[in-house]
């Protein structure tokens, strides 16, 4: 589980001439949020929000000004390296390994969790076959459309059977057929206990999938509760109006 | 298996991935860039055998200097590689896209900061090479050395490049970390670097050549040549024990190697233990400066008003540029190091007295320097002004779909680059000049000659900048080692070559009365002449056929 507790992030400093002056940006506000194993929560803001921000921060891409993190009960600020090996994260523009095949690719993040090799190459045909990655076994990822290296990306990303996942924005630049069989399989995750924290813009993926939902705006969380319990509390019969009355647009 | 072997694997792959890719690349191409390969190491081979050859003439006083040359040689590698290992190590270590993919798997800070050190090291050590081969294999045949003496050499070489990258890696983790951010403090810095130009400018004698000063004495004039054989440096190490091995003395040359070993091991555990500690925090800092402003950046709102004479097409791309130069630390401060290094080398060629010796060799080194400089803008070329279309990247479609022309496109690229490009070198050439006491004659033709060497450096970069476009790279590393900025880089060398060394040639045999001041006049008319055609076709060619393939590619 995800044990979030007063998380802030400002970049600058306050300047002596008072607010007017002040270059400070607080991109996260006081975030305090739990997310229990198994669940599905999706993070919906409009842009500039503080969504990839709180993403960062709980992934250790970024440091926290205040508050504190608890991933399964680890604080990766004192362990990284066990905090990492149970999390996976997918963000919106992943970087791979232009000049390295989708095997070798799969093979060397394998082998940065330190999976057994034969179990690399049991786990390659089963999630290659899944991800429709198989007549692409030898091409260089450089040569791999948007979708491929997206597909490639999941395919690794779930290679160590991560406890916690992490997704910026899933479905950029997907087909339909790949955009169902990660709604499929995230839902399917998480009911074998994966813990998903996403963002999206995509408000129809959250109605979709999510188990609960939050809305941040200007870095504070204005919202949280299932999809029926935002329904019954705003009175709103779709995500599309809370939201849009929630944000102010 | 452990991190460090899964990182290294992938390398070893992607290392062999790179024959797949240059397979299916066209055999001229793969062709060409072998011939000039070797044709390049050919050249420098016997431009330093002939220099071998000529010092021999000066039987003792030669003597002393090849003697000490080799040790001279790898305190010159060692200070280049210290200072490329700096500029490398920035972009690798903090400014490299696979960091968040390695941080967010289960890596240890030491082990990204090792890894990415090798990776520096390779980028920054693996042009030397072709630097080294020619040298120590001009070395060899000069001195008629064994094969043995080849493989010492490699032996010596890995300990000391390591050496070498490490001291510019663990420089540049301790500056990102430790050196303050704000904008006062660039500027203090700046101010200090300009005092103390100023303050040795100063101190400098420009009186009258002094007269005790003309009694030839080798350490005065090539003071570095004892300075390289302090025991203390490791290129003396190096040099020595590739030496003695060569000579036989095992043990001593032994003794240099583990020396070598042991301080390049030491300064690896030094690198663990500092990216361990350090990384992290550093990397974080990179990342998060700059997004602090709330106040609209005035950077340059100057240039509005300077540029006012320009239509509003070309001001807005000069105005573009320019803001993207300043606001990436990398850019400005590699030029900053390449020619504030020169600069301060022209501003103390005073305290070599190099302008006390005999005209001849006064006209040698500001012929040199001329060369010296050119090398510098060949590369600077290559870096900055080679890649700049291709990293418009994602965004050339703004500039493609504007009201604007590709011809006008480029011939701003080229006259903004040439532009600065020339109030530098002919700045730092007038320096050199007036350091030295030249002659007006050789004052006149060393500016003629870095203006044209500018101008043909520009024409080409840009023009096959333009021919060779690759919108889809985002790294300047990737686009400089492709097939046009190899083709770029030798084809500046070529130029550089080609116009200097005659007009040298001709001056050092009118200084040493080979020819009469008459023929001279006459060969240096032939050789203004060879320059003009050589600088249009270096120029105006590649800039019409980088125009017309952008025309031609305008749906790229």
């Amino acid at each position: 589980m995800i044990r979030i507790n007063k998380l802030s992030k400002s970049y600058g400093s306050e300047n002596h001439g008072g607010a007017q002056n002040s270059r400070k940006v607080e991109a996260v506000k006081n975030l305090t949020l739990n997310i229990p194993k198994g669940e599905l929560f999706c993070f919906l803001g409009p842009n500039g929000a503080g969504k990839t921000t709180t993403i960062k921060m709980l992934t250790g891409l970024l440091r926290p000004s205040s508050g504190s993190i608890l991933i399964n009960g680890i604080d990766p600020e004192k362990d990284h390296i066990s905090s990492k090996r149970i999390i996976g994260y997918i963000p919106d523009m992943p970087y791979l390994y232009e000049r390295l095949t989708t095997t070798e690719f799969f093979e060397f993040t394998g082998e940065l969790y330190d999976i057994h090799k034969e179990s690399i190459i049991e786990k390659l045909e089963e999630s290659f076959a899944l991800f429709g990655l198989l007549e692409y076994k030898n091409v260089l990822v450089k040569d791999l459309s948007h979708g491929l290296r997206q597909r490639l990306i999941y395919s690794t990303t779930f290679l160590h059977d991560p406890e916690i996942l992490f997704i910026d924005e899933p479905l950029i630049g997907l087909d339909p057929y790949t955009i169902r069989l990660i709604k499929d399989l995230l839902k399917e995750k998480a009911e074998n206990g994966m813990t998903i924290f996403l963002t999206t813009h995509i408000l129809a993926l959250a109605e979709d999938i999510a188990h609960r939902i939050g809305i941040i705006m200007r870095g504070e969380l204005i919202e949280t509760g299932t999809l029926s319990e935002l329904y019954e509390k705003h009175g709103k019969n779709n995500l599309e109006d809370i939201f849009l009355s929630l944000t102010g647009k | 298996m452990s991190i460090e072997k899964a990182l290294f694997k992938k390398i070893k792959y992607s290392f062999f991935n790179l024959g797949r890719i240059l397979s299916i690349q066209s055999r001229l191409k793969v062709f060409f860039i072998l011939c000039s390969t070797i044709g390049l190491i050919a050249v420098m081979w016997l431009m330093f055998y002939s220099g071998f050859r000529y010092f021999d003439t000066m039987s003792g006083f030669g003597n002393i200097i090849i003697n000490k040359l080799f040790t001279f040689f790898f305190l010159g590698m060692g200070v280049m590689l210290v200072f490329s290992s700096i500029i490398t190590s920035y972009s690798t270590i903090f400014r490299s896209e696979e960091i968040p993919f390695l941080l967010v798997r289960p890596v240890g800070y030491n082990q990204i900061t090792l890894y990415k050190f090798f990776e520096s090291t390779l980028l920054s050590s693996w042009a030397f090479v072709f630097i080294i081969l020619p040298y120590v294999g001009a070395y060899a045949t000069y001195n008629e050395m064994s094969v043995l003496f080849a493989i010492w050499t490699l032996i010596f070489s890995i300990p000391f490049l390591i050496i070498c990258s490490a001291f510019g890696s663990i420089f540049i983790i301790i500056f990102v970390r430790f050196t303050p951010k704000s904008k006062k403090f660039f500027f203090f810095l700046i101010a200090v670097i300009v005092c103390l130009l100023i303050v040795t400018f100063l101190l400098n004698p420009t009186s009258d050549t002094d007269k005790a000063m003309e009694v030839f004495d080798v350490s005065a004039i090539l003071p570095g040549l004892n300075f390289a054989s302090n025991p203390m440096l490791p290129s003396f190490w190096a040099s020595e024990g590739i030496m003695a091995l060569t000579h036989g003395q095992i043990f001593r040359g032994g003794m240099f190697w583990l020396l070598l070993m042991l301080t390049a091991t030491s300064l690896l555990v030094l690198i663990n233990d500092i990216g361990g500690l350090l990384f992290y925090n550093t990397w974080l800092l990179t990342m998060e400066g700059g997004q602090n402003n709330k106040r609209a950046p005035i950077l340059f709102k100057w240039l509005d008003k300077l540029l006012f004479f320009l239509s509003h097409d070309i001001k807005a791309m000069i105005k573009k540029d320019v803001r993207i130069f300043f606001r990436d630390p990398v850019q400005w401060s590699q030029v900053l190091i390449f020619f504030g290094l020169i600069g301060l080398y022209f501003i103390n060629i005073r305290n070599f007295h190099y302008h006390s010796i005999d005209a001849m060799w006064r006209n040698m080194i500001a012929f040199l320097n001329v060369f010296c400089l050119s090398m510098v803008l060949s590369s600077l070329g290559s870096r900055f002004i080679y890649p700049q279309l291709s990293l418009e990247g994602q965004g050339f479609w703004v500039i493609g779909l504007s009201p604007t022309s590709m011809k006008r496109i480029v011939l701003t690229k080229f006259f903004s680059s040439l532009f600065a490009m020339i109030i530098i070198s002919v700045t730092l050439i007038l320096i050199s000049s007036f350091m030295l006491n030249v002659e007006k004659e050789v004052l006149i033709i060393t500016v003629a000659l870095i203006v044209s060497v500018s101008i043909a450096i520009c024409g080409l970069s840009t023009g096959l900048g333009a021919i060779f476009i690759d919108l889809k790279q985002r790294n300047p590393a990737a686009i400089v080692s492709g097939f046009g900025g190899t083709l770029n880089l030798i084809l500046s060398l070529c130029f550089i070559i080609v116009s200097i060394v005659p007009i040298g040639l001709i001056l050092h045999l009118k200084t040493v009365s080979k020819i009469t001041s008459q023929t001279a006049e006459n060969l240096l008319m032939f050789t203004g002449l060879w320059l003009i055609i050589i600088i249009l076709s270096s120029s105006i060619l590649p800039l019409s056929v980088g125009i017309k393939s952008l025309n031609k590619n305008k749906g790229m």
